[in-house]
């Protein structure tokens, strides 16, 4: 490519729909980056996943109904009431929970198809459902998702002290007087908002990544929540920024057609392997010093992480240091 | 207790052994020894390290210094012979499971890869059934068992392996009296069959009446010997790092995990 | 037009030997699944081996091999960076814990599922045709499936029904108890990779010619339905295996008759029966030991 770096930050601010698109991947890499450091915390990836596949018959009857302007209403319609399940099937616990939403997940999605299917123009509709077209987002758009994005951030930071100690513990936050399943209710609202809101730009497919992957790779770069949390949303709002110009400039350059929101997803995986490298690079280095106390495969658990029981290294030695006795 | 005079009887040699997961030492310099027919019980505090020994003498963590000598062999050699307990609380209680099922499983190994369980194995799980006392539950789900008998099923899968030792970790734990019983009971057939034994225990008292020897410890050995000489409170107020609690001229029966 | 009416012709007769086939092995297969919580990972395997098939079709080579190549990948990685097995799953909020940090299984799980997924969509994009062939990995066309697909799908489910039956007991103790197959001196983490790569097989030869979304109900929505109604795993195969050929069956049925895309029908005959039982199979076994249920923790 024969521009500078400089030139090409700035390129998605030469043409309009370019502008638009930034600012849509902006605002959704930066709240997913966000949610997705609870769903982590919780171990809810999959639930997730399994959202984002049932909001797709949502987007397919909302359109159906009315159009391009019926899909967000269409999603955020089934969107909540899927949350809602999930939530109400969590506490119930008959089943095994992964079955359960594996099931869930594939008979909405197949609702969406059949829908789908009883047109003619089938095949380049599921397409813009399932990975959105970004660059056709309007002003109209970029305001919703601005709300929602705002919406969803005003609500986990009030609940964040609350969400944690559910996440780290959830009996203690039942003892406490919590309300456990409102406090689940509340954080997968969050999460369906999210991938209602990124249904248009991103599409249903990829939601998962800009959710799930971030927060990942920000994990694995710090244990402190705080530090997590920036780090996801920066690395989501970088990798939005970056996808967008390679797609850009690869179809401008050489004529390749590269869909922007897999070219996002590429990016953040890209960058979740580079913070697995540097990761396992640190453990190398610190086991070839020769301090006996540090463990190698130890990391200090996150605050708000349940550590497991089988765990070698977990941090449970004795708070009192036993004394050396007189009898070996 | 005197060492024993022939090496060959000892179900459990350990001598001076170390045992660490990756840099860090979890237990250091254990020794002792158990002969055929006796019974070791391991007494420390949480995190002390027995649930590791435990997963020593399986030969899943590794030694990295002294030895572990299981019936004369290495640990990962012997265990055919060897019966393992775990807590039963570890186990997921809506597994589609029989008690039979549970118990015919420690006669996997005998029977092989790929060969279905015969008559005589189904038998020898139904005598290990009954030795605990739950034959009558063998065609139920494991899971809607208590928390004791689903104990009590677990040392008779290990029975039914015949093993000659046996290691049982925190047996005890939340198991109601009935049912504490009813695993002592099979325990002393057991050893009068010849059988070592090691558990793994918090509780003093079970102690000093089922077992022939305790070793106590917390991150490395302070004592292994007769319950007599070990279980008095200047030794066990160092191993628990000052918890420990007196009652009566015995000693201690009590001890804070 | 009916399904019996059709019968006569060569490609109903195909696709319903496929569902047959495809029914009986995802049955037997979840089973495994269900028990060790490998739901997500089987989403995850699904999508990831998307790239496969998409390079493979552009070299001309096999549409199987390319997500056979895949597949193995995804395992490998997921093995390699999570463990080999499967955690909690990252489903719904429990207390069981699975890895650390980043690295726990649910999310290297979604960054397998999604980086896999994007560069077969990225691949794709690249090309012409994107919509149509995308349609086809989601949904499938089973109604299109020729002889060389049915031959796969045998030669696949004997071998993966053989392995599975063979080492029934030591896979049924390793779902249960790990440690004690480990305190066994079976070779555990080999056993447990030896479910991945069943699990691995039957994706990748069922996906070509199904769709990821009707491998994932096939695989998951039998045995779990199957679940409800056995208390024991040897059943709980048998059920699951008939109740996959069976909405394989129904499916076509009701997509011949109401000219609805077969896929999408037989998933959702496979969730109407997991529904139907999450609802009746309480109240009928409610007679007999009610201890029985499936959700309850002793």
């Amino acid at each position: 490519m024969s521009a500078s770096l400089g030139t090409l930050l700035t390129v998605p601010f030469e043409r309009p729909y370019l502008t638009r698109a930034l600012i849509e991947l902006l605002l959704l890499g930066g709240v997913a980056g966000i949610v997705g450091v609870f769903v982590l915390l919780r171990r809810l990836a999959f639930l997730a996943d399994a959202l984002t596949h049932t909001v797709f018959p949502g987007v397919v009857i909302g359109f159906l109904v009315s159009g391009q302007h019926g899909i967000f209403p269409g999603a955020l319609v089934i969107g909540c009431l899927t949350a809602t399940l999930f939530t109400g099937l969590a506490a119930t616990r008959r089943v095994a929970e992964d079955a359960t939403l594996a099931i869930l997940l594939t008979g909405f999605f197949a609702v969406g198809v059949v829908l789908v299917s009883r047109r003619s123009s089938y095949t380049s509709d599921l397409t813009a459902f399932l990975f959105g077209r970004v660059l056709t987002v309007s002003d109209g758009d970029i305001v919703t998702t601005a709300v929602v994005t705002g919406a969803v951030v005003v609500l986990l930071a009030a609940l964040r002290k609350e969400l944690l100690l559910v996440a780290f513990d959830p009996q203690a936050a039942q003892a406490a007087g919590y309300r456990v399943i409102a406090l689940d209710l509340a954080l997968n609202l969050s999460i369906a908002l999210v991938v209602v809101a990124a249904v248009r730009a991103v599409g249903t497919v990829l939601v998962i990544a800009l959710i799930v992957v971030p927060a990942a790779a920000a994990r694995l770069l710090s244990d402190r929540l705080l530090v997590v949390t920036v780090l996801a949303a920066v690395f989501g709002m970088a990798s939005g920024w970056i996808g967008l110009l390679v797609s850009y400039q690869v179809s401008v350059d050489h004529g390749i057609r590269l869909a922007t929101g897999a070219t996002v997803v590429l990016v953040l995986v890209a960058g979740y392997l580079l913070a697995l490298a540097a990761t396992a690079a640190r453990a190398r280095s610190r086991r070839t010093a020769p301090d006996a106390l540090a463990g190698s495969a130890t990391r200090p658990a996150l605050a708000g992480e349940a550590t497991g029981p089988a765990a070698p290294s977990a941090p449970e030695a004795p708070a009192r240091a036993a004394p050396r006795g007189p009898v070996r | 207790m005197s060492p024993s005079s022939a090496t060959g009887a000892d179900a459990l040699v350990l001598a001076d052994a170390t045992v660490a997961y990756g840099r860090v030492a979890a237990l250091e310099r254990v020794s002792g020894r158990v002969p055929a027919g006796r019974t070791v019980a391991l007494i420390g505090p949480n995190g002390a390290g027995k649930s590791t020994l435990i997963k020593a003498i399986l030969g899943l963590v590794p030694v990295v210094s002294g030895a572990i000598t299981v019936l004369g062999q290495a640990p990962a050699k012997a265990r055919r012979e060897v019966g393992y307990v775990p807590q039963a609380d570890t186990l997921d209680a809506d597994f589609p499971v029989s008690v039979a099922q549970v118990v015919l499983m420690g006669r996997y190994r005998r029977i092989g890869w790929v060969r279905r369980p015969g008559a005589e194995d189904r038998a020898v799980a139904a005598a290990a059934l009954d030795t605990v006392g739950l034959a009558h539950r063998a065609k139920e789900r494991f899971g809607t068992l208590s928390g004791g008998q689903r104990q009590r099923v677990l040392l008779a899968r290990a029975i039914a392996a015949s093993p000659r030792l046996l290691l049982l970790d925190e047996p005890f734990n939340g198991v109601d009296a009935v049912s504490q019983d009813a695993l002592l009971a099979a325990l002393a057939k057991l050893t009068a069959g010849g059988t070592a034994v090691v558990i793994s225990t918090h509780d003093l008292a079970l102690a000093h009446l089922a077992c022939d020897d305790v070793c106590l410890l917390n991150r490395h050995q302070f004592a292994f010997g007769p319950p007599a000489a070990t279980l008095t409170p200047e030794l066990l107020r160092a191993t628990y790092g000052g918890a420990a609690v007196e009652l009566g001229a015995h000693g201690v029966l009590v001890a804070r995990p | 037009m009916t399904l019996w009416d059709t019968l006569g012709d060569g490609y109903t007769r195909r696709a319903l030997t496929e569902a047959v086939l495809v029914g009986l092995l995802c049955g037997a297969v979840g089973v495994h699944v269900v028990l060790r919580r490998l739901s997500f990972l089987t989403v995850a395997l699904t999508h990831a081996t998307f790239p496969g098939v998409v390079l493979a079709e552009l070299l001309g080579a096999p549409l199987v091999l390319g997500s056979a190549v895949f597949g193995l990948a995804v395992v490998a990685v997921v093995a390699l960076v999570a463990g080999a097995r499967g955690g909690s799953g990252g489903a719904l909020p429990t207390a069981e814990p699975g890895g650390r940090g980043g690295r726990d299984v649910s999310s290297v799980t979604g960054v397998v599922l999604s980086g896999g997924f994007a560069l077969g969509v990225a691949l794709m994009s690249a090309q012409e045709g994107f919509s149509k062939d995308l349609a086809a990995f989601l949904v499938g066309s089973i109604l299109t499936v020729g002889v060389p697909d049915l031959l796969v799908t045998a030669v696949t489910a004997a071998v993966v029904l053989g392995l599975l039956a063979a080492l029934r007991k030591e896979l049924l103790l390793g779902a249960f108890d790990p440690t004690a197959l480990a305190a066994g001196g079976y070779p555990a983490r080999r056993l447990d990779l030896v479910v991945l790569v069943a699990l691995e097989l039957t994706v990748v030869t069922t996906v070509p010619a199904v769709g990821t979304i009707m491998a994932i109900a096939l695989v998951v929505g039998p045995a779990a339905t199957a679940r409800l109604w056995c208390a024991r795993t040897g059943p709980m195969t048998a059920l699951a295996m008939a109740l996959g050929a069976f909405a394989g069956v129904v499916g076509l049925a009701v997509s011949a008759q109401w000219d609805v895309a077969a896929g999408g029908a037989i998933v959702l005959v496979v969730s109407a029966f997991f529904t139907g039982s999450l609802l009746l199979a309480p109240w009928l076994r409610g007679s007999a030991r009610p201890a029985l249920a499936a959700g309850q923790r002793g």
